[in-house]
């Protein structure tokens, strides 16, 4: 598919363009130094140039609160499947988010598939957006190699100064790029440019750590018994905002809320947090992970260990979300720095 | 089958959760629809003398009559709900326990304290059986209905044990901590969908403290953002001090 280019003068007229087609979320403002995805009404809200959005846009794929079912029980047990999505589409998606619905694609696409995420997925359009630079010091997409995307979007913008490049990746894409006139066709000299930039990038988006992404899984081979999962668990108050902000943090748990007749209802999925001291007791009141320190280090293992064990796949973006949001300061690429050399140590 | 007969109690409060449950609109007279009242002293003047299925209770325990009728309610009620701060864990009448109560007596009542006798506060589930509770102040009326309908479901309620950032988060509200401002969320329980936060406000920790709270990491977390941490963990004692939160 021919990639396209567009004035930036006329980017609103896009937006405008895929608003009258399309429910269209995008990063606003939130607050001073937040921003967060929320569906526009006025092109002028998109905020392009943002750092990480408080929420991942998971939450259009997954909703903090998602109604699965809706039951009546007034004659037998009957039960009706509910999904409520429209097509839409999410504009201004960094390569890290991105990244992290690649992840949830392989956890809720795998089978047994999760059709409610399928129905959701199938609806969703995405239009990625290039950063050109660091958003701040909290970000590892350096380490995790998440700067530039590979695949996962339907359109991908790389600001060229004057122009927006449109990488178009399908045909979903290219059906989005057709409802509005004032694109050009990408020449050459667009791709060299194009090239020239990622090669750049290269330069500007350096290993953030003193770990290489090679010898992760090593660290995390021996890591399990460390002393510093201790240390961290001074810290951590299991507020669970590292888990809430992650892309790539899928956990639920389900609840049924009943109508006042009691008869009739919904089943509800609700996010919940392996870092909630609740998360993981059983019937009969055992709890796996009574320990704080237990949890902060499942968090790091279902990030860089058990992922790789299932999909092959690390399941941190290098969005750099559960370091900004910690208000204990804990730091990912510093713990697993401090992993790293407390070989030996324990 | 008849409509479970409910009935609405008031003990040392502000009689303000009631007034949650007047205003619920729509919701209330469907939920009239569902259950008898047959006691409800801010909205009706009759009485009941038969056993209710459901005594819902505000306010906290002050004094021996405020005892004896807790009892007689229970022995009374076949569901006991305890609704409020007050009730759940003393609220803001527990902060008399932090004084003797000779002073309290003295501050309030002058030099004929002795003829109103008064004791140190107690939530309810101090002095009877509690089936339910809904914490906060006021009361989240979206979550009085869930434990409400639980209640005439037959079925266990259990508020959450985590903190209310959780619920924060979801809303996607900046962190107070990053503008600078105290919150009591990180060692709160949730359940208010962060009521408070999303119109602004900060957390009071109006809903108890979490069963295992990280007090020394809220104070790393304080002295961090240079908040003094001996301030700001006294204020827990404003809903908490009967319920023997401590300022550590």
């Amino acid at each position: 598919m021919k990639d396209v280019l567009l004035k930036k003068e006329l980017f609103n007229g896009f937006v405008e363009a895929l608003m009258n087609s399309y429910k269209v979320a995008a990063p606003t403002r939130r607050g001073d130094k937040s921003f967060a995805f929320n569906f526009i009404t006025d092109p002028a809200e998109v905020c392009l140039d943002h750092i990480p959005t408080i929420l991942p846009p998971k939450k259009y794929f997954l909703p903090q609160h998602e109604t699965l079912l809706e039951y009546n029980t007034t004659e037998g047990q009957n039960m009706q499947a509910f999904v409520e999505i429209e097509p839409m589409v999410i504009l201004g998606v960094h390569s890290c988010d991105i990244a992290g619905i690649q992840c949830l694609n392989h956890v809720f696409m795998d089978r047994p598939k999760d059709y409610h995420y399928q129905a959701r997925h199938d609806k969703i359009l995405l239009i990625g957006y290039e950063c050109l630079r660091k958003c701040d010091q909290y970000a590892s997409c350096g380490l995790m190699q998440t700067h530039t995307p590979t695949g996962g979007y339907d359109i991908f913008m790389t600001d060229m100064g004057d122009h927006y490049y449109f990488s178009i990746n399908t045909f979903d894409g290219k059906s989005l790029v057709q409802l509005f006139d004032g694109f050009e066709l990408a020449d050459t000299a667009a791709e060299k440019t194009l090239k020239k930039l990622r090669s750049d990038k290269k330069k500007l988006f350096r290993n953030e750590t003193d770990v290489s992404l090679a010898e992760i899984p090593s660290i995390f081979e021996w890591g399990f018994d460390s002393h510093v999962w201790d240390r961290t668990a001074e810290k951590c108050l299991s507020c669970g905002n590292c888990t809430n902000v992650c892309p790539t943090c899928y956990c639920f748990d389900v609840n049924d809320e009943p109508e006042l007749n009691l008869a009739k209802g919904r089943r509800v999925r609700v996010w919940d947090s392996c870092q909630n001291e609740t998360f993981a007791i059983i019937a009969g009141g055992e709890n796996f992970r009574p320990k704080r320190a237990q949890r902060t280090r499942h968090r790091f293992f279902r990030k860089f260990k058990y992922p790789v064990m299932r999909y092959g796949k690390f399941f941190c973006t290098g969005c750099g979300r559960c370091s900004r949001q910690c208000m204990a300061s804990i730091n990912l690429k510093e713990t697993i720095s401090n992993l790293k050399r407390s070989w030996g140590e324990i | 089958m008849s409509a479970p007969k409910v009935a609405f109690f008031d003990l040392a409060c502000c009689e303000g959760c009631q007034l949650q449950v007047a205003n619920l609109g729509e919701e209330l007279l469907d939920l009239l629809g569902h259950i008898e009242v047959v006691e409800f002293r801010e909205l009706m003047s009759e009485k009941w003398d038969g056993e209710y299925d459901l005594a819902i209770i505000e306010g906290s325990v002050t004094n021996v009559e405020a005892e004896e009728k807790v009892k007689e309610i229970r022995s009374r009620s076949k569901m006991v709900m305890a609704y409020g701060a007050c009730a759940v864990n003393g609220g803001i009448n527990g902060i008399k326990n932090k004084t003797p109560m000779e002073e309290n007596g003295r501050i309030v009542y002058g030099d004929r304290f002795k003829d109103y006798p008064s004791m140190p506060t107690k939530a309810v589930g101090d002095v009877i059986d509690v089936d339910y509770i809904v914490p906060g102040c006021p009361i989240y009326p979206p979550e009085f209905l869930k434990v409400l309908k639980s209640a005439l479901a037959g079925l266990e309620y259990v508020i959450p044990d985590h903190a209310v950032c959780v619920e924060c988060r979801f809303n996607e509200n900046e962190c107070m901590y990053e503008k600078g401002i105290n919150c009591m969320g990180p060692i709160t329980r949730a359940g208010c969908n962060s009521w408070c936060l999303n119109n602004g406000n900060r957390c009071y920790g109006c809903r108890g403290l979490l069963s295992n709270p990280n007090i020394h990491g809220a104070r790393d977390v304080m002295k961090k953002y240079d908040l003094d941490p001996d301030v700001i963990l006294k204020s827990i004692d404003m809903y908490n001090a009967a319920a023997g939160g401590k300022d550590e």
